[in-house]
């Protein structure tokens, strides 16, 4: 009911924040909410599975061209043509990715899906004729689901808003299944997983292909948002960037990667505002937030509140 | 191709090797050591060209730079490691999150030091011009690069025989227990061991700059990316390992570049997906799986 | 149910499993003994799967499992204990065995919550073993007895045909392995058992037949009685003589 009434608001925000909020504050949202999606799309595989993925941008990047490149191919603006694109190709790319990857583990894992990323980043940044190379693909349609246009700032937010509610439920639906506990199995112990009689390689893939999935719906979303799909969005920084989100809110968590990209979109976009305008060291800021996170509070701002409650509940 | 041409790019694809060489040897030793992917190795690489470039505007002595960078960021592992590494020991994999962190910072503040403009430095007198060689000219930089890269080499090679540290890392030694047990003081030599890996980085840094240019996103692009693949397709930990990934990778990158043009970045990494694949630790690497 | 057949296996120059050739009959309860290095555990890894063996073939039931995955293995009915207990460490004892419940009916149920059933299951499993009181101790948190007694908990929650123990006694208070022994006497009969072990109290407890294996080949095989009283049984345990006595 609590959470009901909160994704309502959610939903709502530039309507009921109009008289004192600006817009500013609104663009903030729902960058943050897109971030939020990408980052709870990855904590299935960081977090739930334990699979330290660096080219997790691959899929969001997929997601974000497919968007794009479908609306102009097809010559249509309609929702479900092109986020349906985005699902498909971030899921595609997340099964030809995580067929090669899902048997490497720890560094490996790490450099193998790196390198591999890397591979999309190539050819998005190279295959000028489709993607528009270098210079970032532009003439993004309108996201137009039947009649209604949500290209507006307003209506652009409520699409992004419901998408992610939709996500949450989604990620909050397998991680109480018997599906999202079998991850945690792999996560923890991935060869008495095996002796019990779970294809753990399978796993890994089924997740992978679910977290390439909504990383891709969010690349469309960011895609929409922005007007504009870029290399980079497929390149390493992005993945940094969603890896960074989930290990600053906690991975393995629900509310992790959420209050996570409420930190990040803070520290990317309020604290800037705030420091003179030649201090540009937002990234730096990033960087030492996460440097500490990994060395004093590795379960991130959820285990952080966590024993916070522990402690104050004892009492 | 024409003959010249083929000559031509082989030269190129070789003192290419030299470089990568020089890029990856860093990273190569730290894994070695340390098992720690340092992801700051690029970051580091870019540093070193920049403090290059403040030396070399400030008393106009390239050679300077080559001695000042790569003691500078030698300085700044040997701080770094103690400060955040060793917080983590045992933790590889948390060791590499935090490299990451690392490299964010330094890249940031570099941005903000120096500015986010591409930048250049130009190779030092005496070896700025051209020699004919096979109905080429071909840049006398390049050929110096080729020696310092095989000189380095070299040199690592006799460190690894020679001493006990080379010893040590040759061995595969990193459990802490059995260095205290030979009787090594193993803070001192893992802080040594990454500040050696961040001195050859700024090292790297110098000797590209004059090849590679000196700009933002140098630090993932040569920096990280290459050296990764070097690494990883000659084998993780080795300098063997380092060797053949650079003389294997210069020449594939250089001929791809000219036979693919577009899809070149794509085949590099497609070929370091396929060496990961199915053999993780390289073609020269250790068997050792790191968790 | 188990039929194994010259099964060999090198690990680089050192020859683990030389041509062990054995057999269980369904229900049979067989020990497997030997000095340290005698191949046990070798041969406990090749039946689950754990190692691919060199040479030879292993069939379950009829059905050639010789290159089958651990998992498939699990899914035909083999249940396996390992010498260094594998759970997971931050999960509960209860959550612990529930993943060992839920995986008969396979991990692809999305969307709906861990079915209660599984959960009464677990504890009733956790109950047989002794840790009633423990299902939400962490397995970490328990002792290392209670951490074998879970680890027994789990492979009995596969329901499996065939059991696989690779030393569940290693390392238990007598006390504790006497507790743990009684309940391995006391499964369903229909349960083919396999066990490796030290201890010859256990065995000679548990065992209808009992395997002696040195250097990798089975040197003696027969009832309890028969292998008590083999020499070769005394000369490769020479010094350990009055455990076997």
């Amino acid at each position: 009911m609590l959470v009901a009434l909160g994704a309502a608001a959610l939903v709502t925000f530039p309507y009921w924040s109009a008289p004192w909020a600006s817009r500013f504050a609104t663009t903030l949202l729902r960058d943050a909410l897109i971030l939020a999606i990408f980052a709870l799309s990855l904590d299935l595989l960081v977090g739930r599975a334990g699979m330290p993925s660096l080219g997790h941008a691959a899929f969001f990047g997929g997601g974000a061209y497919a968007a794009g490149i479908a609306g102009q191919q097809l010559a249509t603006d309609q929702l479900p043509v092109t986020l349906g694109a985005a699902a498909l190709v971030g899921a595609v790319l997340a099964l030809v990715i995580g067929v090669l990857v899902v048997r490497s583990e720890g560094i490996f894992f790490l450099m193998l899906t790196l390198a591999l990323a890397q591979i999309v980043f190539a050819i998005a940044f190279q295959w000028t004729a489709v993607t528009g190379g270098s210079n970032g693909l532009s003439g993004i349609g309108r996201p137009m689901l039947a009649s209604i246009d949500f290209s507006s700032p307003d209506l652009m937010y409520v699409l992004v808003a419901v998408t992610f509610v939709l996500a949450a439920l989604v990620v909050w639906g397998l991680a109480r299944s018997p599906y999202g506990r079998a991850l945690i199995g792999v996560r923890e112990n991935e060869r008495r997983m095996r002796a019990l009689g779970y294809d753990t390689a399978r796993l890994r893939l089924s997740a992978f292909v679910i977290a390439g999935t909504i990383a891709g719906i969010a690349g469309a979303l960011s895609a929409y948002s922005t007007r504009f799909v870029s290399a980079q969005d497929a390149g390493l920084g992005n993945s940094v960037r969603a890896f960074v989100t989930v290990l600053v809110g906690g991975a393995g968590t629900l509310g992790g990667p959420i209050v996570g990209s409420a930190v990040v979109s803070l520290i990317e976009r309020v604290v800037p505002s705030i420091l003179p305008t030649d201090l540009r060291i937002s990234e730096a800021l990033l960087g030492l937030v996460f440097i500490g996170f990994v060395l004093f509070a590795r379960q991130g701002m959820a285990g952080l509140g966590r024993s916070a409650w522990l402690r104050v509940s004892r009492r | 191709m024409s003959p010249e041409l083929v000559f031509q790019q082989a030269l190129n694809g070789l003192s290419f090797g030299a470089l990568l060489f020089i890029l990856a040897s860093g990273l190569s030793l730290v894994f070695g050591m340390m098992d720690v992917v340092n992801l700051a190795h690029g970051a580091f690489y870019m540093l070193g060209a920049y403090v290059a470039l403040s030396v070399v505007q400030a008393t106009g002595s390239f050679w300077l730079a080559l001695l000042v960078a790569p003691f500078a960021l030698g300085l700044l592992g040997f701080v770094l490691e103690p400060l955040l590494l060793r917080r983590l020991r045992g933790r590889h994999l948390d060791q590499v999150l935090l490299t990451i962190g690392v490299s964010l910072v330094i890249v940031d503040v570099i941005g903000q030091v120096w500015g986010r403009e591409v930048r250049s430095l130009s190779a030092p007198a005496g070896l700025d011009g051209s020699v004919t060689l096979i109905g080429g000219v071909y840049p006398v930089y390049r050929l110096f690069v080729m020696a310092f890269g095989v000189a380095l080499a070299a040199a690592m090679g006799i460190v690894y025989r020679r001493t006990r540290i080379g010893m040590l890392i040759r061995a595969g030694v990193q459990d802490a227990e059995m260095l205290g047990a030979l009787g090594v003081d193993t803070n001192r030599l893992f802080a040594s061991t990454f500040a050696a890996g961040a001195a050859l980085a700024g090292l790297a840094g110098v000797i590209a700059a004059p090849v590679f240019g000196v700009q933002p996103g140098m630090d993932t692009d040569p920096g990280l990316l290459y050296s990764l693949v070097v690494v990883v397709v000659g084998g993780l930990g080795t300098l063997s390992g380092a060797v053949a990934g650079s003389v294997l990778v210069g020449p594939a990158d250089t001929f791809g570049k000219v036979l693919f043009q577009d899809v070149a970045l794509a085949v590099i990494f497609a070929i370091v997906a396929l060496v990961l694949l199915l053999r993780p630790t390289g073609l020269l690497g250790r068997i050792r799986i790191a968790r | 149910m188990i039929e194994i057949r010259d099964l060999r296996r090198v690990f680089g120059g050192v020859v683990a499993l030389d041509g062990v050739t054995l057999s269980l009959g369904e229900g049979e309860r067989r020990a497997v003994i030997g000095p340290n290095g005698a191949g046990k555990t070798t041969l406990i890894n090749a039946l689950a799967g754990e190692t691919t063996p060199t040479g030879g073939t292993i069939r379950l039931g009829g059905q050639d499992i010789t290159r089958l995955r651990p998992w498939q293995r699990a899914r035909l009915g083999l249940a396996h204990v390992f010498q260094r207990t594998e759970l997971f460490a931050p999960l509960s004892a209860r959550d612990n065995v529930a993943l060992a419940v839920a995986a008969r009916r396979g991990p692809y149920r999305l969307f709906r919550a861990v079915p209660r059933a599984e959960y009464a299951e677990a504890a009733a499993v956790l109950e047989r073993v002794g840790l009633a009181g423990r299902e939400g101790v962490a397995a970490r948190a328990l002792s290392h007895g209670e951490r074998r007694q879970l680890e027994l908990a789990v492979a009995l929650a596969q329901r499996p045909h065939v059991l696989l123990l690779d030393e569940p006694t290693a390392g238990m208070s007598p006390l504790e392995t006497a507790r743990i022994t009684e309940l391995i006497a006391g499964l369903d009969r229909a349960l083919t058992i396999l066990i490796v072990e030290h201890d010859m109290d256990v065995v000679f407890r548990l065992a209808d037949r009992v395997t002696v294996l040195h250097e990798g080949r089975v040197i003696a095989d027969g009832t309890a009685a028969d292998v008590r009283g083999d020499v070769r049984v005394h000369d490769v345990y020479l010094g350990k003589a009055v455990t076997v006595a």
